[in-house]
């Protein structure tokens, strides 16, 4: 007994000085929006200053439009996730299941588009962009974001796929299933978890994507949050109270998000503990 | 699941409602700028009252970092679009002249128009008027806090003994509590006023480097003493540091610019602006780099738009307008009817402004500007750091500008080669094409038969192949041409010239080992830390959840704030990191951004921290797999922690890790940003790179596409031969293919 006293103090004892070592840079970041005058650094390590104010709270939401970006990066990460759980799920579920010619060159692909530099795609996606003058929409953004965040997701869907037995269509089909129904009757709501990692993973893609948001949308009034954010950002005038407040706000959505997912990635994951 | 498809609809429609490709618009007017917050605003209020005067026109001012600007610029005008007009300081004119992505102005108005402006706000190059500039600006001055100092210093040896009079350590603790003077010391451009008081300069009239110079020696030795010999300036000082030293009243005087004074006066500081001092052994002014700043007109705006930008332009550049935003921001303005104003004869700001930029130099605006600022900044660095003698500084200086002036204007070579090996490539890929035919066919029978499986797989193949194809072979066709600064336009393709110099690349077998090793670092732990969390969160314990959470946070927060908030922690005499070493381990302090060893060990600590969140979730869905029983049976059997973790946990989570681990040393290997914000871009002296950030570098530093394209592909085929390598070994691991 006493043991395992001992062993549960010290697990609390690591989780606890993780923990802090973790998020101390994070209070860092909130001391820094709470600070005014824009001051990065400090001499001092006190987390609240003397001189603190939520000013650059009110600032944030009440002068910029802080609100519209955030409006619009919800929409565009709604549709990249709806898009990527759609396409990876039927996608890695071919994978899984069939054999066809070009599989090994798929699969082989799609680890091979983690690859690239984002160095290397962006004068030709800008190009290309323009030519299909898809450039300052979103309909241009939500595509490559798809394309971004795909290949990992694929791979995720077609992984959990597998462990998933065959003999559940087989019994469907036999039922009078056709291939489709069998996979989206069946087959798809077993795979929960995978899919609830694929809309996680699509979402923060979209979500705080800066690069090619930068180089595609021109309309202020397109502009999504990472890109609001940048801009209180300036050679040698940055904003930086509003930008660290910006930063903090903008992180609760995600971990909102996250918080209600775990709930899924426990209890379905013993779902595919099916082994033999 | 039904819901599922309703929500998707309901999405598409919002989408389609809110950001439907906007048509260009001929009346509109689209201005980039990179003006500071306060600035901007008076821009925009210019803008609204020109509208309201002006009905039928619609201007839009769009706000840009930059060197974002520029590289958004170049590459949005090479695809013939971008803003009509783009407003920056007058150093970005060389570069868009040589690319022809910028039209003159001569055409635009009479010579009399332009004889009204100050001769230094009409940016020429080759004959012709590029930029026309509305402010003289960018000049560095000397800031002084009049509660410390009632008199400012007219020459060094007064600034040296008013430094010394203003550093006290107020409370005996050893920490310097007041600096005399602080300022952003590391950064070439702040060195430049110190360079011209000891007679030097960077280049001569025909734009050869002169950096080898006595005068640059004897300046180098001047900075360290003030920091070595003196001890009036702090050991380290970035440009946030200074700025907000001054801020909190902790230094006496500042070195700053006219873009931060305002907010000094914001900050509750009762500050005044001196020139800069005169260095008594040479009799000469400390002359800061005078930077005009202004607009210039995109090569793609059509011929029938030019007339509104012309009225436009004239609304903005009235001396009306600009002692506007002179009283408002204390800008310089440009025309020289604004000069007789009152204020500029009784603002004190604007006054000692004046005088400076009287006494500062113009800005070169040439392209070869950026090759000395690159190659004067690690030499430059390396004896601040100790690392070099000044002597041996300025003549790595010199060489350094030499080899990079002659790397942007990189010649065409053979181009009767090039035109062979078009044909070549031609000719491998029909010969490839040949090889696989037997595969082709079969694809095309298969379509036929299994029309299912296609129909669930080609919506993705097809965006993937979309977005990702054709970049890529754009990118290889690059790699073998001579894309560059003089061949922007007009590039062909030379053959395997750009690998070859790749190789050549002093720094790239240095480079690339870097690489090797923070890959390898990072992977490490972020698999061991993350792991090892997931199992301890995975037990039964009251309050798990909220550890969850917390420990998802960096994941979670955007990477740009809190990569600089680790860059403030490493910070020699104010970050936490330092202060916990002394304070709590009783180690002395490191000097972490200064030496490349320290600097490479922050980024890789800021890295791990950013990346075992990653690792924990999903070590926590992978442990959720492993049934209960055989821990249980373990147990029974009479198993240490040691030998389930080995025997049971490693090898069953290892199906779901693989994925994740290959995936993450792909990441970590192009992992640009953290590398570039924890190092402020390779600092010091560009020794903290990994082949990444080198590339980016090369390519929107100095204009060298094809350079680029070729190093993006070698390092592209490093990770490639790492994946066959992984999918090979993993072949036993069929549950994961």
């Amino acid at each position: 007994m006493k043991k395992k006293y001992l062993t549960t103090i010290l697990i609390y004892a690591v989780l606890i000085v993780v923990t802090l070592a973790t998020i101390y840079p994070i209070i860092n970041v909130f001391t820094i929006s709470i600070r005014p005058n824009n001051k990065l650094f400090s001499t001092t390590l006190e987390i609240i200053p003397e001189d603190w104010t939520f000013n650059q709270y009110i600032e944030l939401f009440a002068n910029r439009p802080f609100l519209l970006w955030t409006w619009n990066s919800f929409i565009i990460s709604l549709v990249v996730t709806f898009t990527g759980v759609a396409l990876a799920s039927t996608t890695g579920y071919a994978l899984s299941r069939y054999k066809f010619v070009g599989k090994k060159s798929i699969l082989f692909g799609l680890l091979t588009t983690q690859i690239f530099p984002a160095t290397m795609l962006l004068l030709p996606m800008y190009i290309m962009l323009i030519k299909l003058q898809l450039l300052n929409s979103y309909i241009g953004i939500i595509i490559v974001y798809s394309a971004t965040a795909l290949p990992f997701c694929i791979w995720q869907m077609k992984g959990y796929y597998d462990t998933i037995p065959y003999s559940l269509e087989e019994s469907a089909r036999i039922d009078g299933c056709n291939r489709w129904q069998a996979f989206y009757i069946i087959v798809l709501p077993l795979a929960a978890p995978a899919l609830v990692i694929t809309a996680l993973f699509s979402f923060m893609t979209a979500w705080s994507e800066y690069i090619v948001a930068a180089q595609i949308l021109q309309d202020t009034d397109l502009y999504t949050l990472p890109l609001g954010i940048k801009s209180f950002q300036s050679n040698m005038s940055t904003e930086w109270g509003l930008y660290a407040a910006a930063s903090l706000v903008v992180s609760i959505p995600v971990v909102i998000l996250f918080v209600i997912l775990s709930r899924w990635l426990v209890s379905g994951l013993t779902l595919g503990s099916v082994k033999g | 699941m039904r819901n599922f498809k309703k929500y998707f609809i309901l999405s598409i429609f919002l989408l389609l409602l809110q950001g439907c490709s906007k048509k260009s618009d001929d009346d509109l007017i689209i201005i980039w700028h990179n003006m500071r917050p306060e600035e901007k605003q008076v821009l925009q209020d210019q803008i609204n009252e020109f509208m309201k005067l002006n009905p039928g026109f619609k201007v839009i001012e769009l706000y840009k970092e930059t060197e974002e600007m520029r590289s958004g610029f170049i590459i949005a005008a090479i695809g013939g679009q971008g803003p009509d007009l783009i407003y920056g300081p007058s150093d970005q004119i060389g570069p868009f002249e040589e690319m022809q992505i910028i039209i003159p102005l001569d055409s635009l108005f009479e010579q009399e128009y332009f004889e009204k402006f100050n001769s230094r706000a009409l940016i020429r190059s080759n004959g012709k008027i590029w930029q026309l500039a509305d402010k003289l600006g960018n000049h560095l001055t000397l800031v002084y806090n009049k509660k410390f100092i009632q008199t400012p210093p007219k020459t060094d040896k007064e600034l040296i003994e008013l430094g010394k009079q203003n550093t006290i350590d107020f409370d005996g603790d050893g920490k310097i509590d007041r600096y005399g003077l602080v300022w952003n010391y590391t950064e070439p451009y702040f060195f430049i006023p110190f360079l011209t008081g000891f007679g030097g300069w960077i280049f001569d009239e025909n734009y050869r480097p002169t950096l080898n110079t006595l005068q640059m020696i004897n300046a180098l030795n001047f900075i360290k003493d003030l920091r070595d010999k003196y001890k009036i300036i702090p050991n380290e000082a970035d440009y946030d540091i200074a700025d907000m030293l001054f801020k909190e009243g902790k230094a006496a005087m500042i070195i700053n610019g006219d873009w931060s004074w305002s907010s000094y006066g914001n900050a509750g500081i009762d500050y005044g602006i001196a020139p800069l001092p005169i260095i008594e052994s040479t009799g000469l002014h400390c002359k800061p780099m005078v930077a005009p700043k202004g607009y210039s007109i995109n090569a793609n705006v059509k011929p029938e738009k030019i007339k509104k930008i012309k009225k436009l332009l004239e609304f903005l550049l009235s001396p009306e307008k600009q002692l506007e935003t002179a009283s408002k921001v204390k800008t310089f303005p440009s025309r020289k009817e604004a000069y007789d104003e009152e204020m500029f004869k009784s603002d004190e700001v604007l006054v000692n402004s004046q005088v400076q930029i009287q006494n500062g130099v113009g800005l070169p605006i040439v392209t070869e500007m950026r090759a000395i600022w690159d190659a004067m900044r690690p030499p430059y660095q390396a004896v601040l750091g100790g690392a070099i003698l000044p002597e041996n500084a300025a003549k790595e200086m010199q060489l350094l500008a030499e080899r990079k002036i002659k790397e942007i204007r990189e010649e065409n070579e053979q181009s009767t080669f090039g035109f062979y090996f078009q044909f070549f490539l031609l000719a491998l890929t029909v010969f490839l094409l040949f090889l696989i035919r037997k595969q082709i066919y079969a694809f095309i029978k298969n379509l036929k038969e299994d029309l299912f499986v296609y129909a669930l797989t080609l919506p993705a193949l097809i965006i993937l192949l979309a977005v990702i194809l054709y970049p890529f072979v754009y990118n290889v066709i690059l790699s073998f041409s001579n894309m560059s600064l003089s061949k922007i336009r007009g590039w062909s393709i030379i053959g395997l010239h750009q690998y070859y110099k790749v190789f050549q690349e002093q720094q790239f077998y240095s480079v690339f080992i870097k690489t090797l090793i923070w890959t390898f670092i990072n992977v490490f732990f972020h698999v061991t830390i993350g792991v090892a969390l997931a199992i301890l969160l995975n037990r039964d314990l009251p309050g798990k959840s909220i550890f969850r959470v917390l420990l998802i946070l960096p994941w979670a927060i955007p990477q740009y704030i809190t990569a600089l908030t680790w860059r403030g922690m490493f910070n020699y005499e104010y970050g936490a990191i330092n202060i916990i070493l002394t304070k709590i381990f009783g180690l002395g302090p490191v000097e972490w951004l200064k030496s490349p060893t320290e600097a490479f060990a922050a980024a890789i600590t800021t890295n791990i921290w950013l990346g075992f969140p990653f690792m924990m979730v999903i070590a926590l869905g992978a442990l959720q797999s492993i049934p209960q029983e055989l821990y249980e049976a373990a147990d029974i059997d009479g198993a240490k922690w040691r030998h389930k973790l080995f025997n049971i946990t490693i090898p069953l989570i290892k199906p779901v890790m693989i994925p994740a681990i290959v995936l993450g040393v792909i990441w970590t290997f192009n992992n640009l940003n953290v590398i570039w914000l924890v190092s402020n871009a390779g600092e010091p002296s560009d020794s903290t790179h990994i082949l990444v950030s080198y590339v980016y570098k090369a390519a929107f530093n100095f204009y060298r596409f094809g350079f680029a394209a070729a190093f993006s592909m070698i390092i592209f085929l490093i990770l490639f031969a790492f994946n066959i390598f992984v999918m090979r070994k993993s072949k036993a691991e069929e549950s994961v293919y």
